[in-house]
């Protein structure tokens, strides 16, 4: 059991290297990304800024409070792609029967389907995503303290878990539809839409589709209102920081399944 | 254009049409996407307007129909130039296509052209009855709206589809250009009041922005439409519209008999 782990976690470090090595070797897409997704995340919260102070609040949210939403929103979605955007182009690796190889190795195929490559292009949806989260830290005068670096470090783990178990879900279906058809832009928009906002200013049906049926609220609006203590609506539980957490593992262990469950199916189509 | 160059065009223009129809997924996807931000948009909009009457001198059923309208819009300013240049020069394709005795940027505008009224007819129908029933009913606030808001659309459509060919030549001396499409995506999508309109932003930015050829995408037909101003306030506006898309015709013209030869071939 140790060994695995140790093989494991050499095998991983050697991957994370080669994934600097390749990243470094193309250095102007790195530098496009770095100026396309700032961009998109800066001006775009910016541009909600403006309406949100125009009209005071949205939902009994300020627009503060709006920035540590929306800035932790950006960071558990940057998490995500470096860990887990595999999921977006598992049509890809179906079609091209990629996973003949995978099978072929004497190695966990789901390990090796997020981790043979880290997307560290990721990295720059992490550096607005920080930014926003400070800029609103300041204007709500947060106050940190051990405990709450803890939560908010359990709840990104629950929120990217949840994030990459919708990606790895929605991926799965490739599976059995055997089809390239590329879902990444639409889960983004969704993401973006339900995650960036508070959720209470949907309707309360699309609350409770977004609480039980698809968990996106915990993504970031239930834990996050928590812990700046504002109006989170009906379908809000005690303690949601942690709630998030459980549903993140809970959500991607029946990701895990279904996609081993996945697996049976696929007849390599590639060659 | 002789008779023979005409036909030509139409041709290119039909074959796209017929390419369009036949991928499904695309339809329902794009379908989805532009609901889902329309939906969003409308909500975030009546969680604003709670409790208030006229912001800025708009209530919220104009904003409704803004929305609605925005993403009926987004239909017509779907550009494949961008794609369809980087695809063509990185396979090579490219080289067969300048030896057609037609204008290489012509069979891309028409090409863009055909899969657009493919899409008025796959995307924008669909999208005008669900915002209709479930969002709000886009009327335009009268007749004369409606017309200058036509006139000022097909502006709109020559300024969005010039930006993108202009965009499209870098691609003829550059690889990899999917990060910079990604970045004017974004500055359009945010810079040209397609979600948010401009008066909501700090007034020295929206001067700035006033300036730059994005607002007259989106926000322009948009304001003539819900009738944020009068006809005499407008008139300028038009004008600055029509400068600009003479300007980047200009541009466009310049760029398009420059970069067609220094081509750089990828396969082939």
């Amino acid at each position: 059991m140790f060994k695995t782990i140790k093989h494991y976690g050499r095998v991983t470090l050697e991957n994370l290297k080669m994934s600097i090595l390749t990243t470094l070797e193309y250095p102007a897409n790195m530098i496009g990304w770095l100026l396309s997704n700032p961009i998109q995340f800066l001006i775009g919260f910016a541009t909600i800024q403006f309406v949100v102070a125009e009209f005071g609040t949205i939902a009994g949210w300020g627009y503060g409070q709006l920035a540590f939403l929306y800035g932790l929103s950006v960071i558990s979605h940057a998490l995500s792609m470096i860990f887990f955007v595999q999921g977006w182009f598992m049509g890809f690796y179906v079609i091209e029967g990629e996973f003949d190889r995978y099978l072929l190795r004497p190695m966990n195929v789901l390990y090796q389907f997020f981790f043979t490559g880290f997307n560290l292009i990721g990295i720059t949806d992490l550096i607005p995503g920080i930014c926003v989260f400070v800029y609103g830290c300041i204007q709500i005068e947060f106050e940190w303290s051990v405990y709450r670096v803890l939560a908010i470090l359990a709840l990104l783990i629950g929120a990217t878990l949840i994030r990459g178990a919708i990606y790895l879900i929605i991926g799965t279906t490739s599976f059995f539809t055997k089809s390239v058809n590329d879902f990444g832009a639409y889960t983004q928009e969704l993401f973006d839409k339900t995650t960036m906002y508070p959720l209470t200013m949907y309707p309360e049906g699309v609350q409770l589709v977004l609480t039980y049926l698809i968990p996106i609220g915990w993504v970031s609006f239930y834990p996050i209102s928590e812990l700046v203590g504002v109006a989170n609506g009906r379908f809000a539980w005690q303690g949601a920081i942690w709630v998030t957490l459980g549903v993140g593992v809970l959500t991607f262990l029946v990701a895990a399944l279904f996609f081993r469950w996945g697996l049976t199916k696929y007849e390599s189509a590639g060659n | 254009m002789n008779r023979a160059r005409g036909s030509a065009y139409f041709y290119v223009y039909k074959t796209r049409i017929l390419k369009s129809l036949a991928y499904r997924f695309d339809v329902y996807g794009n379908i989805v996407m532009q609901c889902i931000t329309m939906f969003a948009s409308a909500f975030f909009w009546k969680a604003l307007y709670a409790g208030q009457e006229t912001v800025q001198g708009v209530n919220v059923e104009d904003m409704l129909v803004y929305t609605v309208m925005s993403s009926l819009m987004s239909v017509v300013f779907m550009t494949g130039i961008e794609r369809r240049v980087m695809q063509s020069v990185k396979k090579g394709t490219v080289a067969t296509d300048m030896l057609k005795p037609i204008n290489l940027f012509s069979i891309y505008f028409f090409e863009d052209l055909g899969n657009m009224t493919a899409l008025i007819v796959q995307n924008m129908i669909p999208i005008f009855i669900i915002g209709s029933l479930c969002i709000a009913v886009p009327k335009p606030v009268s007749m004369e709206a409606f017309l200058l808001f036509f006139i000022s659309l097909i502006m709109a459509f020559f300024i969005n589809w010039f930006l993108a060919a202009c965009f499209s030549m870098w691609t003829f001396t550059a690889i990899n250009m999917d990060p910079m499409l990604q970045v004017k995506k974004h500055l359009i999508r945010l810079l040209s009041g397609s979600i948010i309109p401009m008066w909501f932003f700090p007034d020295w930015l929206s001067n700035i922005l006033n300036l730059l050829p994005f607002v007259y995408i989106y926000q322009l037909p948009l304001d003539i439409y819900i009738g944020k101003y009068e006809t005499a306030e407008l008139l300028p506006r038009l004008g600055i519209q029509f400068i600009w898309t003479v300007v980047l015709f200009g541009v466009f013209q310049f760029l398009q008999s420059r970069v067609t030869k220094k081509v750089m071939v990828q396969g082939g």
